[in-house]
């Protein structure tokens, strides 16, 4: 939506002592027990790393929540079932937290298919299914009980679009994608802001999850002669193409999605990322104090290790739900009503998080426009590469 | 014979594996109700011409002729429905299948109620009526059942008690009989059995001479791949000897024993075939 | 465009000298074994994070890395033979194939839960310097692979044709009983020749590795699959074939990519693989025309004697579970046994066509997708009653997936499997690629819920018994189909079906039927499971879940009916009561996997 500045900056902070001051303390009955809300994700399978990456988030947030006094005095914990991200588990475990009366609210799952698969399930029964890393675009249609922070791409990707045509001045593009539902979805909402903003779109080469070798792709890419890369992908493929891009001489200007944004990019990628654009939702630098409690605490927390966007994700979700459930207590349908009502969540993702009851989407996530300099993310100067 | 009814005919049939020739243009001719046998040393390629014969494979050069139709090259599953049966030589009873329901498979080209002979529907009407079971095909699997009970009795009381057993349970012999009886639920006009007493003990061979007598008896048309010399000169009216891919005699039997080549054959291989045969059972 | 066809070659040979390192040690063991190593992929995961362990904490120079990754895996090759499938020698076939899944399931994990599933840079020890070649370049790496690669082929080459023990590992290939006769220790050629195929994964492993930068649990199934269809192209257990059929499966992917994009890239490389398996099923570099192979009887399955379970046993069974719903049992439970019995209708599919007609089949979850994509489309596009677009759904997977596979049916044994899991990653992606009927990568949402002549099934009871009803209907069918003269065919046309066919048994023909039959059920489940989803796409129904599919199929017991379903409900059951040990269930799925194999090879109840 905007550059990050200042007036942001500061509005964001105002609006998160605002949120806090008019937290509701009386829906809470005192009690030792913890609120309890279920998660559904992949610890093991094919997506076992972002699961993984997920709990992390998830800690460092509770550990803020309990230090601050939990939800009203008590404890807010979580249950984390693995799904393998297969709907045939997200399904049953649906069926598990449905019927379980502790739950109060649903994360997850990571993937589109696991995650609609299980939407009719909390639908029926009211129960929220928080789908924070959900973009396809009918999650949240699934029902009013579907809320997602997950980045709507047809905000995030025109934002990339301006930063790859309107400020890096790139005309021509070539665009390879995940071929999957999020891909997909990206790779259209990208397409029609850069043609919108003037540029021409040379190729898009969509490729599956597993793919390793990128050569043929790019030669293909070349043979367009694009002036510059997109890469709508996540940090290791993104860094395997960047290698293989300027192995097989490709010198054109490198622009990527915020998924790519992880330390794992640059430890992958070594000096084939270097000068690489990414435009993301946050950075280290970026003086937030919502975001510099975050990357502070995880890397106290997980031994200097460098917080990625799976781990921002899984933090602003979490606070997310910390919040609903203060507004909303321990009653489902309250916390459903609670997504509408609540307000300016402090979030490394959006600043101020304030959902649109319409989309049930929460929309303006923050920009920053970065690039690999030296090894490491920085704040992109406004000087070409 | 010559002057009989011919049932099959190969000619010039010839059979290569790399630079071995396995069947080397062989000729016969075998008349309607002739046990013909073929003896010769192991790797003389006689289970190479049954798979010729039956379509399990093809030849390099000539022909096969079965009631005067060439059927060169024809499937196997064609040539069993033309009435051609045959046992192996390893003994290939379905091994989890039930003694009855391996019986039952030999017949299977006869299923006639269950099986229309409808054209590209015709599989699908066979599923349906598989599932359905109408009276006639009630019927006529109840009817091949007791067939399949008469001919196991051709075997005395070697086969009927287990008629339910899995084939995998049967001894050696069992094994071999099971083939046979296999092979005549087929109904066949052209009889091939190969080395049917392999493995058996004088007392069982002697029985399994009995019934290939009984069935050469009853006017089958049989051509007999058998190392037991005793056997062959009894049951053949005419005795083939291959070696090395090529017939080096044809004749009665007595005659045939006595031939030089025959012997040298033989002898020259150093084992005789029967010998070798026993040992490795 | 000339200059770029070049370029294309180029990459092609490059990736393809990266499928050579595998698909050559997958020849070797299947040159000795005749077995597809399904572990060769986590042998070269495990040679990959051992060289990861040796260079970013122990520091050690290149040369160093190459010999304790080979050593260690080595190790790994040996311990793989000597306890996972050395028991097995005198088993049936199919057992040491489904030990080698497992024992891929147990390593991958053990990684995993060693190393975490974070990707991790494996920085090249080479000096970084890139040639020029054509319009991009090579670097140190490639040529090292290259050299590894034509190497190994070539030593090995030496090795077979010229020492004694390479001679003994010949004379294995060709006849083991005759080789055991003639002195040759058979035991010990099989531990030499998985030393040296294991040590050949695991340091292409670490150069792969390196060469990307990058390895990851993931890597593991990938490379499997790519090394078994370079090495079938090439002819199974042909070492120089193997690296011609890597290099050749390289171009066609990378020409793929240069004439259709590179989402056509798999696809290309698998339908490469049918192509080759039904022109020439031994492979482009096997000899012409090789005598007719002698089968063994009746060893491809487990003899055995089913376990009877009596009729009122099923009966007071099926009672139970039909009355399930009425005891105070969760909705959880009761979703996961819809899981259970749309998994049994996969089954009781699979059951059919692998065990009973003896095609094992690892791309059924293809006819799930087949089942539910059409049961989707007819009920959204063309609005049809949800029970009308299941029955279609069953319907066109039991014609297109009998369609698919029927090239396959001239195939026996290790082969079919290979083919199936071929075509099931066709499926997937022509599901992928397919865009202006299957919605692509989008899949399909808003998929009507179940309902019944009106009436929707929404509650997790009415859905239980719905799927409960329409999986005994299936069962009993297919009971009765084996009752008939079909049940008898089939069986004999897996124990044996040289001499089917010389009893006029026609392979086409009955497999088509089984095909047909078993078809109808998984699409029957597909259908159910798309509007049970309400959302589905080309990952719904994927390669794990074929597996899982063969897994329950195996515990049951080979063609046993009753044998499927309890399957289904064990192996769906299992894990759920696994969950506390979340991280660990696919280690302990392996591991009763191998037990299984190892201990009770005709299953639970019994092959049929």
């Amino acid at each position: 939506m905007s550059n990050i500045d200042r007036r942001t900056l500061v509005k964001g902070s105002l609006a998160a002592m605002m949120a806090s001051a008019a937290f509701s303390r009386s829906a809470f009955a005192q009690s030792s027990e913890p609120i309890l809300l279920g998660v559904s994700g992949p610890l093991t399978g094919p997506n076992a790393q972002y699961g993984t990456q997920w709990k992390q988030g998830f800690d460092l947030a509770l550990d803020a929540i309990l230090a601050d006094g939990g939800i009203n005095g008590r404890k807010l914990a979580y249950s984390f079932e693995d799904s393998q991200s297969d709907p045939r588990q997200s399904v049953a475990i649906a069926q598990k937290f449905v019927s379980d009366p502790r739950i109060v609210l649903e994360l997850g799952d990571f993937s589109s298919p696991a995650s609609m698969a299980a939407s009719p399930i909390y639908q029926r029964a009211g129960l929220v299914q928080f789908g924070f890393t959900n973009s396809h675009p009918d999650f949240t249609k699934g029902g009013d009980f579907m809320w997602s922070t997950s980045v709507s791409q047809a905000d995030e990707q025109p934002l990339l679009a301006a930063y790859a045509v309107k400020k890096l001045g790139l005309k021509k593009l070539a665009v390879l994608h995940l071929n999957t539902d999020w891909g997909r979805t990206s790779r259209d909402y990208f397409v029609n802001a850069a043609k919108e903003y003037g540029a021409e779109i040379a190729v898009t080469e969509g490729y599956i999850a597993e793919e390793r070798d990128f050569r043929s792709t790019l030669v293909r890419v070349r043979d367009s002669n694009p002036d510059g890369l997109i890469l709508i992908s996540y940090y290791s493929d993104g860094a395997l193409i960047a290698r293989q891009a300027r192995q097989v001489g490709l010198k054109q200007v490198i622009c990527a999605a915020s998924s790519v944004y992880s330390p794992k990019f640059l430890e992958l990628g070594g000096e084939a990322v270097e000068d690489v654009h990414v435009g993301t939702r946050y950075f280290p630098e970026d003086p937030r104090p919502e975001v510099q409690k975050f990357i502070a605490g995880f890397k106290k927390k997980y031994n200097g290790l460098e917080p990625d966007a799976f781990n921002a994700y899984a933090y602003d979700a979490m606070n997310m739900a910390a919040a609903v459930v203060k507004i909303g207590g321990t009653d489902r349908r309250a916390v459903r009503d609670a997504f509408m009502k609540v307000k300016d969540v402090p979030s490394v993702i959006f600043g101020a998080a304030t959902f649109d009851v319409a989309s049930r989407r929460v929309k303006g996530a923050m920009n920053a426009e970065l690039v690999v300099r030296k090894g490491q993310f920085a704040l992109w100067d406004g000087k070409p590469t | 014979m010559a002057e009989q009814h011919t049932m099959l005919s190969l000619r010039g049939l010839t059979r290569r594996f790399g630079g071995l020739t396995a069947v080397d243009a062989i000729d016969l001719d075998l008349a309607k109700g002739e046990l013909i046998s073929i003896i010769g040393p192991n790797g003389a390629g006689k289970t190479t011409l049954f798979n010729l014969v039956t379509g399990l494979d093809r030849p390099d050069a000539g022909h096969v002729s079965f009631e005067g139709q060439d059927i060169t090259g024809f499937s196997p599953e064609r040539l069993a429905g033309q009435g051609i049966a045959r046992t192996f030589q390893l003994g290939r009873v379905f091994g989890n299948l039930s003694v009855m329901d391996n019986v039952l498979i030999g017949a299977h080209t006869r299923l006639r109620a269950v099986k229309p002979a409808v054209p590209v529907i015709g599989p699908l009407l066979e599923l349906g009526l598989a599932l359905l079971r109408p009276s006639s095909v009630r019927d006529e699997e109840e009817r091949l059942r007791e067939e399949v009970k008469a001919i196991l009795a051709r075997f005395g009381e070697r086969l009927l008690p287990r008629i339910d057993q899995p084939a995998y349970s049967l001894s050696y012999a069992n094994r071999r009989r099971v083939e046979i009886a296999r092979a005549l639920a087929l109904g066949p006009r052209l009889l091939l059995l190969d080395e049917p007493t392999a493995g058996m003990n004088p007392t069982e061979t002697a029985e399994m001479q009995g019934l290939v007598a009984e069935l050469k008896a009853e006017g089958l048309t049989i051509l007999l791949i058998e190392h037991k010399l005793e056997m062959v000169m009894r049951l053949s009216d005419r005795v083939i000897v291959m070696d090395e891919g090529k017939k080096i005699a044809e004749g009665p039997g007595e005659q045939v024993r006595g031939d030089p080549k025959v012997i040298e054959a033989y002898l020259g291989h150093g084992l005789s075939g029967a010998a070798e045969q026993e040992s490795a059972a | 465009m000339m200059s770029s066809w070049l370029d294309y070659t180029i990459n092609g040979l490059i990736v393809g000298n990266v499928y050579a390192l595998v698909a050559v040690g997958l020849a070797l063991i299947f040159g000795v074994s005749r077995l597809i190593n399904f572990a060769q992929g986590s042998i070269y995961l495990v040679g990959a994070y051992i060289g990861w362990v040796a260079v970013v904490q122990l520091h050690t120079p290149l040369p160093l890395t190459i010999i304790i990754v080979a050593a260690a895996s080595a190790l790994v090759g040996l311990i793989i033979e000597r306890f996972g499938l050395r028991p097995l020698q005198n088993s049936v076939r199919i057992a040491p194939l489904l030990a080698t899944i497992g024992i891929s399931f147990v390593l991958d994990q053990l990684v995993m839960l060693t190393f975490s599933p974070n990707p991790r840079a494996l920085p090249s020890q080479l000096p970084d310097v890139r040639f020029q070649v054509g319009g991009g370049t090579i670097g140190p790496l490639d040529l090292l692979i290259a050299g590894v690669g034509l190497t190994s082929a070539l030593l090995l080459f030496v090795f077979l044709r010229y020492s004694k023990l390479g001679w003994a590992v010949r004379a294995t290939a060709q006849d083991r009983d005759a080789a055991m006769q003639m002195g040759v220790d058979v035991n010990r050629v099989n531990q030499a020749v998985f030393g040296i195929a294991a040590a050949l994964g695991g340091v292409s492993g670490l150069l792969v590795g390196m060469y990307y930068n990058q390895i990851d649990t993931a890597m593991s199934l990938q490379a499997t699959l790519k090394g078994v269809v370079a090495e079938v192209v090439g002819g199974a257990g042909n070492v120089p074939g193997a690296v011609i059929g890597s290099l050749l499966l390289g171009l066609v992917e990378s020409y793929g990519v240069a004439v259709f994009g590179t989402s056509y890239r798999n696809l290309f490389a698998f339908l490469l693989l049918v192509v080759v398996l039904v022109l020439r099923p031994n492979g482009l570099f096997a000899s012409a025309r090789q005598g007719p192979p002698e089968p063994l009887t009746g060893t491809f399955i487990a003899p055995s004697r089913p376990v009877r379970i009596p009729r009122w046993a099923l009966l007071v069974a099926a009672a139970i579970f039909a009355i399930l719903p009425f005891f105070p049992v969760s909705f959880y439970v009761l979703q996961t046994m819809i899981n259970a019995w749309l998994l049994g209708m996969l089954a009781l599919s699979l059951t059919l066509v692998a065990g009973t007609i003896g095609q094992v089949s690892l791309g059924h979850a293809a006819l799930l997708a087949i089942g539910a994509y059409t049961s989707a489309l007819l009920s959204l596009t063309f609005s049809a009653p949800v029970g009308v677009a299941i029955i279609g759904g069953g319907l066109m997977s039991a014609a297109l997936g009998t369609a698919l596979i029927s090239p396959s049916f001239r195939l026996r044994g290790h082969y079919v499997s290979i083919a199936t899991l071929a075509i099931g990653e066709i499926v997937s992606l022509v599901i992928l690629n397919w865009e202006s009927v299957t919605r692509g990568p989008i899949g399909i949402s808003g998929i009507p819920p179940l309902s019944l002549f009106g009436y929707e099934l929404v509650s997790p009871t009415s859905i239980y018994w719905f799927s409960f009803i329409v999986m005994v209907v299936l069962a009993l069918l297919q009971a009765r189909l084996l009752g008939s003269h079909l049940g008898r065919s089939f069986r004999a046309i897996r124990d044996d079906d040289i001499a089917a066919r010389a009893y006029g048994l026609s392979l086409n023909r009955y497999k088509s039927l089984a095909f047909i039959f078993g078809g109808f059920a998984a699409g029957i489940s597909g259908g159910i499971a798309a509007h049970l989803y309400s959302y589905i796409n080309h990952e719904t129904f994927n390669t794990q879940q074929s597996i899982l599919a063969l897994t329950v199929v195996i515990l049951g017991g080979l063609g046993n009916v009753v044998g499927a379903i309890v399957g289904a409900v064990a192996l769906v059951g299992l894990p759920e009561v696994f969950r506390v040990a979340a991280e660990y269930r696919i280690l302990i799925y392996g591991i009763v996997l191998l037990l299984l194999v190892r201990f009770r090879p005709q299953g639970l109840l019994g092959t049929m």
